[in-house]
C-alpha cells in the first residue's frame, strides 16, 4: 500500500521532522516499509502559460504553431493537441525545464522549430487524461512554477501489505496518520465532515440486509451533481498511491477508501433505488464493472436493488449496469460492514482480489461507516456546492463489534518487556493512541477503540505490544536470562544420525542428498518400479505429483538415473521421512529411513553388495551398537534382485532390505550401470536392544598367527564354517578370519578358504608342544564338517 | 716399538689406497678383526718386560684409537656419498599430479544444521524431533490459529488424503514439546516444512526451518533480545546487532520481524542487504497465551520466547548457492562440491 505524505499531513503536523526519522520510527514501531519514492523530482521548471494564437502547420495536419505567452515574452511552440486554443492557461515545459526526467530541448517538428513543450497531466504524471493538454480552468500568475498551485512534489512510502494483516485501521492515510501522531507525540487533527444529522428529514432509502455477512449497510442519496472531473490534488493523490483517476465520483469512492480505510461504492440512483442485501442463491452470475461475468458462490453476501437483480458482489466489486457513467447525475451512496471471513472466502472463491476486499478480508471498523459518509459529502461539496442530499442517512447495523475492555497492571507490563515502565507512561502511551484507561489504582481498565477491537487487540499481550513498541524496541535493554544449571539430556538419535551421514560421506566416500517426500509417479511407472503408497496429497496440481513415499530407495534411483550419464560411480544416499502405513485411527506412521544406491560401470555386482553389507554392518555394529541378522530371508521388495538380496533383521523385527537393483529395472534405466541399494529404519535400529561389549583381556604373552587353507566344497554357506569355528571350544583362540578364497580348475568342485587364526595364552608364553596340540584338535573340529587342509 | 710404528705406517699406507665400503670393511678387519694386527699386538704385551708394559699398552690403545676412527670417518664419508648419489638419481616426483580424498559431501543444511545444533547445545538447548506428517490440530489450532484464520490461506497447505496435513511450518511442533516439559525448557526443533506454492529461484515447496523455544518465569522481551544477540553472534562468528520490528504471527504476542546486521557489508549496505544494513533473519516474538494453554500450561505462570530461522535462507547465504531449487534437485554436481563441510 502507497502512504502520501501531503495526505498525512493534512491530518498530522510532522513539520521539523526528516522523512528518513518518519520512515525508520514508522518501520521500527509500527509496519514494514519497503521503499519510498521522492515524487515530482525529476519534473521541474514547469510553469503557466497562455496561448496567444493558434496557426495552422504548414506541413502537418494535426501539428498547430502555437504562440505561447510565458509572463515575460511570447515562445514559439508546437503543438500536437486536439484541445488547443486561443486564450487558454496551459502547462508549458519551456527549454531547460525536465518531464518526468525528460530534459526540454529545442526541437524541430515537422520543419519548424518549437521552444518547448505544452503538456498533459499523464505526461506530467498527476493525472490520466491523455486525450489533450492540460486546460487550467482557474485563474493563476502566467511564468509561476507549477509546484506552486499543484502539490506535485511528495514523499510516497510503500507499505508492506502482509505486515498490516492484523491492523485492520491501517488500510488508510487517517489510520497511519494516528500513528504518527503517537508516535511522534503530535495532535491527530480531526476530520471535516459534515453533520448527517441535518439530512433527518428526508426521507430514508430502502435498506433491507437478509445476509447475516452483512453487518452494517450505511447509505445516503445524492443528486444534482454537475461535476464530472475531479480535482488535481485528489487526482495526484490517488495516482501517487497506485490508483487512476476515472470520473468525479468513482474517485471520490477511492479516495475515502485510500483516507479512512473504508470501501465505498456509489450505484447510479436512477437504476439502483432501493438496495437489498441477499445471500446469493446458486448460480447467480453478474458483469462487473471491468465487463467479467462470475458466478457467485451460494450464500456469499450479494447487493441486490429492491427488485433482488444483483447490482455488486459486496465488498469485492460493482455490477456493470448499475455503475456510474459519466452521465450520472445522482447517486446512491453505500458504506457497509461485512463479515471478514464471507468476504475472503467469496474473493478467493471467484478468484477476484480487489482493494475492498483486501480490506474487507482485515476485519474493518464497522463504526466508521458513517463516518466515511459524512467525510465524503464534505469533500463532495467543496468541490460541487450545489449537490443534493436527497435520502437521509439510512443505516442498518445488525451487528456491533464486541467491546474490549482490559484489565492489566503496570508490572505485568513492565515484567513481560524486562524493563521499569511507570504508570502515567503506559496511560499516557495508551491514550495517545486512543485507548480509554480508568485507572483503578491496583490495575488498568482499558478500553479498546473500536477500530482495534475487531480484531487486532483482546488480550492483555496485545497492550504489552502497544506499550513497548511506542516505548521503542531500541530502547529495550538486553537482560541475561538466569536459568537454572541443570545438564539437559541430549538427543541420541539425533546424534546417531550425524554420525551415520558423517561416517558415510567421508569413509565411504558417498553423497548426501534431498529430495521430496512424494514418488515420482512416472518415473517409478517407466522403469517398472513398484512401491506402496498409504497416503496421498489431496491437491497434486503444484508439485505434480500425489503419492507420500513409503521407501526412499525409488528416489535414490531417480536421482541416480539423473546423474549417471556425468559419472561413472554414483554413491548417494539420503536420511529422511517415509509413511509406511496407518494407524488405527487413520493417522500416518512416520518413520526416519536411511537409503543408499550405489551404481558403478567398473565394480561387480557381487562387489556392490559386499560394499552395502559392509557400510549396514559398520552402521549398526559402530554407530547404533546393535546386532542385525541378515540373509535368513530374501527381501521380497519388488525392486531388488529376487535372488541377490536379503532382509535385514534386528530382534525379529525387519527393519529393511538390502540387494542387487532388480535386472528389469536395471535394464530399464542403464544396462551398464551394476546397482545395489539397501534401505534402513533408523528409528527402529535405535530402539534394537544394544550389544554388550566385554573387553576382553589381551595376553601380555606372545601371540601366534597361524594360516589353514581348507577345502571347501562350493555351495556350502560361510555362515555354516563360521557357526562351526564358533563351536570350537578353545580358550587360546583370540581371534579368527577369512583372508583369502581361492578357486581353480585343479580344486575342482571345491574353493580353497584361508583362515588366519591368532592364538595365544593369558598364563604363558605358548611352546611347541601347545601349538601342535591346537594344530591337531582344530584340524579335528574342521573334518567334522568335512573339511580338510589342502595338501 | 718398531713393530707399532710398522703397524701405523702400513695402515696409513693402506688406508689411502680403500676407496670403497667393502675395502673398508677388509681393512678394519686386517687391523682390528680378531686376527687383525692391532688385536695381534695386544697379545704381544705379556712378551714385554714388566717396565715396559704400561706404555706399550699405552702406545696400542692410542694406535687402536686412531686406526677407529680413521675407519669411522671414512664409513661416514662413504655413506655420504652414497646417500647424496640416491638423491642425485632419485627421479624427481610430479607433486602437482591430482589426488583424490575418497570423501564424498554432506547435504549443505547437514553441515550448517549440525554447526547450529552445536551452538544451541552449548547453550544449554535440547534437539527435538518433529513429524513430517501432522494432524490440522498441532499445525494450526495448537498454536492459535484458529479454523478459517486468514493464516491457513496464507501459508497453502498440503492436505492428505486422510484428513492430516504436510506441516508448513516448524511450530507445528510446539505443542508437543510444551507438553513434553510443562514448565521451564530450552529447545530447538529443526524440520522440513511444505508449502503449496510454485517453485521458483527463492521458493521451494519443501524447504527446512529450524525454531526454538525458551520458557521459564518471567522470561520477558528485554531476554530475547538478550539471547538473540548472543544466539547469532555464534552462529555468525562476530558480534552481531540486532532490532526488533513489529511482526504478526498468530503463535506469539508480542510479535517481531527480527533484523541483524548484514553480516556481508557489517551494516554499510549491499546488495545482499538491499542497502538497508540489515538482513531481515529471524521471526520471533514472545509465546502467546492461547500457546501456552493449548498445551496445558498456565500463561500467568510461565512466559517464554520463540524464534524460527529461515533455515534454507542461511544455507544459501553461507554457501553462496543462488538457487534453492538445488538444495532438494539431487544434482551431484552442484552438491559434491560442499564436501563434508559447508
Amino acid at each position: 500500500m502507497y502512504i502520501s505524505m501531503n495526505w498525512i499531513k493534512e491530518f498530522v503536523d510532522l513539520s521539523g521532522i526528516e522523512t528518513e526519522e518518519l520512515i525508520k520510527k514508522f518501520n521500527l514501531t509500527t509496519a514494514e516499509i519497503e521503499g519510498y519514492e521522492e515524487k515530482g523530482k525529476n519534473t521541474s521548471g514547469i510553469i503557466f502559460a497562455r496561448i496567444e494564437k493558434v496557426a495552422e502547420h504548414p506541413n502537418s495536419d494535426h501539428l498547430h504553431i502555437l504562440t505561447v505567452n510565458n509572463g515575460t515574452e511570447n515562445l514559439q511552440i508546437v503543438c500536437g493537441a486536439p484541445n488547443v486554443r486561443e486564450n487558454m492557461t496551459v502547462c508549458l515545459a519551456p527549454i531547460g525545464s525536465y518531464v518526468s526526467g525528460h530534459k526540454m530541448g529545442k526541437a524541430k517538428l515537422a520543419g519548424v522549430e518549437s521552444f518547448g513543450m505544452c503538456c498533459s497531466e499523464e505526461e506530467l504524471g498527476i493525472g490520466s487524461d491523455n486525450t489533450g493538454i492540460m486546460d487550467i480552468d482557474f485563474p493563476v500568475t502566467l511564468g509561476a512554477d507549477i509546484k506552486t498551485v499543484f502539490p506535485i512534489d511528495d514523499i510516497v512510502f510503500e507499505i508492506d501489505n502482509k505486515s498490516l494483516t492484523n491492523r485492520p485501521d491501517l488500510w488508510g492515510h487517517y489510520g497511519i496518520a494516528r500513528e504518527f501522531a503517537a508516535m511522534f507525540n503530535r495532535e491527530l487533527k480531526p476530520l471535516n465532515l459534515v453533520n448527517l444529522n441535518d439530512f433527518s428529514n428526508n426521507k430514508p432509502l430502502k435498506v433491507v440486509v437478509n445476509s447475516k455477512d452483512c453487518y452494517r449497510y450505511s447509505s445516503i442519496a445524492v443528486e444534482n451533481i454537475t461535476k464530472k472531473v475531479s480535482p488535481q490534488t485528489m487526482k495526484i493523490r490517488l495516482m501517487y498511491c497506485g490508483m487512476r483517476d476515472i470520473n468525479l465520483l468513482t474517485d471520490l469512492t477511492n479516495y475515502m477508501m485510500l483516507e479512512l480505510g473504508q470501501p465505498m461504492h456509489a450505484f447510479d440512483k436512477n437504476i439502483v433505488k432501493g438496495i437489498h442485501v441477499n445471500s446469493a442463491k446458486k448460480g447467480i452470475k453478474l458483469l462487473t464493472l471491468e465487463g467479467e461475468e462470475h458466478e457467485i458462490p451460494q450464500d456469499a453476501p450479494l447487493i441486490c436493488d429492491s427488485n433482488d437483480t444483483p447490482v455488486a458482489i459486496a465488498g469485492i466489486k460493482g455490477g456493470k449496469l448499475s455503475g456510474i457513467t459519466d452521465n450520472t447525475t445522482s447517486l446512491l451512496l453505500e458504506s457497509a460492514n461485512f463479515d471478514s471471513k464471507a468476504i475472503r472466502v467469496t474473493s478467493t472463491a471467484i478468484g477476484l482480489k480487489t482493494d475492498a476486499s483486501l480490506r474487507y478480508e482485515k476485519s474493518l471498523d464497522p463504526e466508521i461507516t458513517t463516518i466515511a459518509i459524512a467525510r465524503l459529502l464534505y469533500i463532495l461539496r467543496e468541490i460541487d456546492k450545489d449537490v443534493k442530499v436527497t435520502s437521509s442517512l439510512t443505516d442498518v447495523y445488525n451487528k456491533h463489534y464486541n467491546k474490549v475492555t482490559i484489565s492489566i497492571t503496570p508490572e505485568f507490563i513492565s515484567k513481560r518487556i524486562g524493563v521499569n515502565i511507570s504508570k502515567e507512561d503506559i496511560i499516557n502511551t495508551l491514550e495517545k493512541l486512543d485507548f480509554i484507561v480508568k485507572d483503578c489504582e491496583k490495575e488498568l481498565l482499558v478500553e479498546v477503540p473500536s477500530f482495534r477491537a475487531t480484531k487486532d487487540i483482546s488480550i492483555k499481550e496485545d497492550l504489552v505490544e502497544e506499550v513497548a513498541r511506542s516505548y521503542g524496541y531500541d530502547n529495550i535493554e538486553e537482560m541475561p536470562i538466569s536459568m537454572n544449571v541443570e545438564a539437559v539430556e541430549q538427543n541420541i538419535t539425533h546424534l546417531n544420525e550425524y554420525k551415520t551421514k558423517y561416517l558415510l560421506a567421508e569413509k565411504y566416500g558417498m553423497n548426501e542428498l534431498h529430495s521430496y517426500l512424494w514418488n515420482y509417479d512416472e518415473f517409478n511407472k517407466k522403469n517398472g518400479i513398484e512401491t506402496n503408497t498409504y497416503l496421498s496429497l489431496v491437491d497434486s496440481s503444484i508439485a505434480g505429483q500425489s503419492g507420500i513415499r513409503s521407501q526412499i530407495v525409488p528416489t535414490l534411483v531417480k536421482f541416480m538415473s539423473e546423474n549417471k550419464n556425468s559419472f561413472d560411480n554414483i554413491n548417494i544416499f539420503e536420511i529422511g521421512r517415509c509413511v509406511t502405513g496407518l494407524d488405527e485411527n487413520n493417522l500416518a506412521i512416520e518413520e526416519n529411513h536411511l537409503g543408499i544406491c550405489i551404481a558403478s560401470q567398473n565394480q561387480t555386482s557381487e562387489q556392490l553388495f559386499f560394499r552395502l553389507k559392509e557400510i549396514l554392518l559398520d552402521i549398526t555394529r559402530n554407530i547404533y551398537n546393535v546386532a542385525v541378522s541378515i540373509g535368513t530371508e530374501k527381501s521380497n521388495i519388488p525392486f531388488v534382485h529376487p535372488v541377490n538380496s536379503t532382509t535385514i533383521v534386528s530382534a525379529d523385527k525387519e527393519i529393511g532390505y538390502f540387494g542387487l537393483i532388480h535386472p528389469s529395472v536395471k535394464m530399464s534405466i542403464d544396462k551398464r550401470f551394476n546397482m545395489a541399494v539397501l534401505e534402513v529404519d533408523l528409528n527402529k535400529l535405535a530402539t534394537s536392544e544394544e550389544i554388550k561389549n566385554k573387553v576382553k583381556k589381551v595376553s601380555k604373552f606372545q601371540d601366534v598367527n597361524i594360516d589353514y587353507t581348507f577345502l571347501v566344497p562350493k555351495g556350502m554357506k560361510y555362515s555354516e564354517i563360521e557357526r562351526h569355528i564358533n563351536e570350537f571350544k578353545a580358550k587360546m583362540v583370540w581371534s579368527y578370519k577369512l583372508t583369502d578364497i581361492f578357486n581353480s580348475k585343479e580344486l575342482g568342485d571345491y574353493s580353497a578358504y584361508t583362515f588366519k587364526f591368532n592364538i595365544c595364552s593369558l598364563e604363558k608364553t605358548l611352546t611347541a608342544n601347545d601349538i601342535d596340540t591346537f594344530n591337531y584338535r582344530i584340524l579335528e573340529h574342521m573334518k567334522k564338517i568335512g573339511l580338510n587342509l589342502k595338501n | 716399538m718398531n713393530e707399532l710404528e710398522q703397524v701405523e705406517l702400513s695402515f696409513n699406507d693402506d688406508v689411502k689406497r680403500v676407496s670403497n665400503t667393502k675395502e673398508l670393511e677388509n681393512l678394519r678387519v686386517l687391523y682390528l678383526g680378531k686376527k687383525g694386527k692391532i688385536t695381534e699386538l695386544f697379545s704381544k704385551i705379556k712378551e714385554i718386560a714388566v717396565e715396559e708394559k704400561k706404555a706399550f699398552g699405552q702406545k696400542i690403545n692410542s694406535i687402536k684409537t686412531y686406526v677407529e676412527q680413521k675407519i669411522n670417518d671414512l664409513k661416514n664419508k662413504f655413506e655420504e656419498e652414497k646417500v647424496k648419489s640416491e638423491i642425485a638419481n632419485e627421479k624427481e616426483i610430479d607433486i602437482t599430479l591430482p589426488v583424490s580424498t575418497g570423501t564424498g559431501s554432506l547435504h549443505p543444511r547437514t553441515s550448517l544444521q549440525k554447526e547450529i545444533e552445536d551452538i544451541f547445545i552449548s547453550m544449554g538447548f535440547t534437539v527435538e524431533d518433529g513429524y513430517e506428517v501432522e494432524t490440522e490440530f498441532n499445525n494450526f489450532d495448537a498454536v492459535n490459529v484458529p479454523k478459517n484464520h486468514p493464516a491457513r490461506d496464507m501459508q497453502d497447505t498440503f492436505w492428505l488424503t486422510n484428513g492430516e496435513l504436510l506441516k508448513t511450518h516448524t511450530s507445528a511442533s510446539q505443542n508437543r514439546i510444551l507438553r513434553k516439559y510443562n514448565g521451564p525448557l530450552k529447545a530447538i526443533f529443526p524440520g522440513r516444512c511444505f508449502r503449496n506454492e510454485a517453485l521458483d529461484h527463492s521458493h521451494e515447496n519443501t524447504f527446512f526451518q529450524m525454531e526454538g523455544m525458551l520458557v521459564d518465569k518471567d522470561v520477558s522481551v528485554a531476554n530475547l533480545i538478550y539471547f538473540m544477540k548472543k544466539m547469532l553472534s555464534k552462529v555468525f562468528k562476530t558480534d552481531i546487532n540486532i532490532r526488533l520490528r513489529p511482526g504478526f504471527f498468530p503463535f506469539v504476542e508480542p510479535g517481531f520481524e527480527m533484523d541483524a546486521t548484514c553480516t556481508f557489508c557489517g551494516g554499510r549496505g549491499c546488495s545482499t542487504c538491499k542497502n538497508t544494513g540489515w538482513l531481515e533473519l529471524c521471526p520471533c516474538g514472545m509465546i502467546h497465551p492461547n500457546v501456552f494453554k493449548n498445551a496445558g500450561i498456565n500463561p500467568d505462570e510461565y512466559s517464554g520466547f520463540a524464534f524460527g530461522l529461515g533455515f534454507d535462507r542461511l544455507v544459501m547465504l553461507k554457501t553462496g548457492l543462488d538457487d534453492i531449487r538445488y538444495l532438494n534437485s539431487g544434482n551431484i554436481k552442484v552438491l559434491n562440491q560442499f564436501g563434508v563441510e559447508a
